[in-house]
């Protein structure tokens, strides 16, 4: 080899190194690398059972397991568009290179997956393959979904095919280059895949197991509340610790005292998690009021539980850009307190304070109690400004409450104003929310 | 199917069936009969739905009948009892506020929620307690004039 050749060899060598190092350190952990006990394959678990259905249901049909699994794996949101038969798909997640639609996971054989064999679905959810060979864009959760045991992905598959076929195409996508390369996915799919089955922890009680399971394979929860990394895959390095989805910031969910769950009780997230409110907590809107409508509510009170048990282990993320106390009450007269936002306070007493009331605590309803919510003490107020624009309507066991969508009778400027007001008032340090970023948030929400 | 729902409105106890997610106003006009609320844009935005829950102004048109067991609720039929609302409807009319009236019944139980718990509000007070009554009529100087006349005859 002459030197010129070995100094060139030399280059490559280190090249290929330093990027097999630096897809590494993109890459970090995995989801559940935080817990770091004994894994055993999932037939060598003697403890319990972390996979498949709650014990009321372990006799049932493969369909109606297919049933509980699929709402616990919550593929009806993204698959459905509001208006439109469920899981025909449509709905359009507003990126910043395009916009992309979901599929049609009815059995119709010509628009949605009604040719679909055993294999081709679990291609398609555990490993992002379509049946054509065409590469899923992460979009679709197929890296938390890896996690699914081949029975229930399959039994998945089965309740879909159980339901009427709807024919319906979803629009084109519309991604820019180099975005609109499908076949590039498969290098991502490479880096950021674990392609592994669930592998229970024996460190850990059943009971952690089987919430890991629910929280991980199924419920896909970190695809909202953890950060994402330059490959715009989960970065588990800060797992749970919150980040900006559809243009809702989900919160931090990790174990940290001031800004994640630490502070909330087992009562506290049961009741969240299965009701989408806890007293002082709030209320779950937009992308998580929908996770608790059609997903989190229709699990078992043990899964629940399970699901708590496993967010507690998650340590704990801080996060630097959240008040460590949210505040208290504000006081009962508009006269007192915060006031930096004319224009805003006139919004609020004309549009917000007959169901809100000025103090933060809802004359009407608990689950309308702005105080102490990490919406009103969010200093972006990210999550005011959409709710402002899209409105609410939360399902409960005691009937349904609403907030009307004001994305049309205000302007962008009032409903920064607006927000501003709000997150002076009810939370801890006031958002400084122009019409610019209202008119972007505008624009991220999926529809 | 459901089990009967009871109200206590206006110091009567009501016992009706109605799905618990029904809006109080529904209840109010269509199985009580008690028409004197109004419907008006549905979406708590107008107030002419405006009735008192434990004494505060609330719209009666989002708001599930279900949220409302065990509270007290006074509607327009009932408000002119209320030493505040006897004040406001004898001012209402004192000063003709009213021109073509729909959403006055709104407009009264507001502004009596608002003497309830400020006797003498200045226009700050009102702003804030009356922003979200809307009157298509722009009877709002009459409505300004007519809390501060109810509010100083209070005093008398």
């Amino acid at each position: 080899m002459s030197g010129k050749m070995r100094i060139f060899a030399g280059i490559v060598v280190i090249a290929i190194v330093a990027a097999a190092l630096g897809v590494f350190i993109i890459r970090g952990p995995g989801p559940l690398d935080f817990a770091g006990g004994t894994k055993v394959a999932l037939a060598d678990y003697r403890a319990g059972k972390p996979t498949g259905v709650p014990a009321k249901l372990e006799k049932a049909g493969i369909v109606e397991r297919g049933e509980y699994l699929t709402k616990a794996a919550d593929c009806m949101v993204c698959h459905t568009k509001p208006g439109e038969k469920e899981y025909s798909g449509g709905l359009a997640f507003k990126l910043p290179f395009g916009t992309l639609y979901s599929t049609n996971i009815t059995p119709d054989k010509d628009t949605g997956i009604g040719n679909y064999s055993d294999q081709d679905f679990l291609n398609a959810v555990q490993h992002g393959k379509r049946r054509d060979g065409a590469r899923l864009y992460p979009a679709m959760p197929y890296t938390s979904y890896t996690f699914m045991t081949d029975e229930d992905v399959l039994a998945v598959k089965a309740y879909l095919f159980s339901l009427p076929a709807v024919r319906a195409k979803a629009p084109d996508n519309t991604l820019s280059f180099p975005f609109n390369q499908r076949w590039a996915m498969t290098f991502w799919s490479a880096v950021f895949n674990p392609d592994t089955r669930f592998a229970p922890d024996t460190s850990k009680s059943p009971e952690w197991n089987r919430g890991a399971y629910l929280a991980e394979a199924l419920a896909h929860c970190g695809e909202c509340h953890t950060p994402r990394n330059l490959g715009f895959a989960l970065d588990n390095r800060r797992k749970f610790a919150g980040a900006i989805t559809a243009g809702w910031r989900a919160f931090n969910i990790s174990s940290d005292k001031a800004t994640g769950l630490g502070n909330w009780s087992d009562q506290d997230l049961i009741s969240y998690l299965s009701l989408g409110h806890a007293p002082g907590h709030g209320s779950a809107s937009g992308p998580m009021g929908e996770a608790v409508d059609n997903s989190l509510s229709k699990l078992a009170p043990e899964d629940i539980s399970s699901i708590v048990a496993y967010l507690r282990s998650v340590p704990p993320q801080p996060s630097p850009n959240l008040p460590a106390t949210t505040a208290p009450v504000a006081p009962a007269s508009h006269r007192d307190g915060v006031t930096a936002d004319a224009r805003g306070k006139q919004v609020f007493a004309s549009a917000c304070a007959s169901c809100h009331g000025w103090s933060g605590e809802s004359p009407v309803s608990p689950m309308a109690t702005l105080t102490g919510t990490w919406a009103v003490n969010d200093p972006a107020a990210t999550n005011v400004a959409q709710i402002v624009l899209s409105g609410t309507k939360r399902h409960t066991p005691d009937g349904a409450l609403s907030m009307p969508a004001f994305g049309h009778a205000y302007t962008d400027d009032e409903i920064a104003a607006v927000a501003n007001y709000v997150t002076a008032r009810f939370g801890a340090k006031g958002s400084k929310l122009t019409a610019k970023d209202v008119a972007e948030l505008r624009g991220q929400t999926a529809e | 199917m459901h089990m009967a729902t009871v109200l206590t409105i206006n110091g009567e106890t009501k016992s009706f069936d109605a799905p618990p997610d029904m809006p109080l106003l529904w209840v109010l006009r269509d199985i009580l009969g008690m028409t004197g609320t109004k419907f008006g844009c549905g979406i708590a935005q107008c107030g002419a739905c405006t009735v008192h829950v434990d004494g505060k102004a609330v719209r009666s048109c989002v708001l599930p009948v279900s949220a409302v067991e065990n509270r007290t609720v006074t509607t327009i039929e009932a408000v002119g009892s209320t030493p505040a609302g006897a004040k406001v409807q004898k001012a209402w009319l004192e000063a003709e506020v009213i021109q073509c009236g729909y959403c006055q019944s709104g407009q009264i139980m507001a502004a009596a929620a608002l003497l309830a718990t400020t006797p003498n509000p200045d226009d700050s007070d009102i702003d804030a307690a009356m922003a979200g009554n809307i009157c298509r009529c722009g009877t709002y100087v009459r409505i300004r004039e007519a809390i501060k006349q109810a509010a100083n005859g209070r005093q008398s």
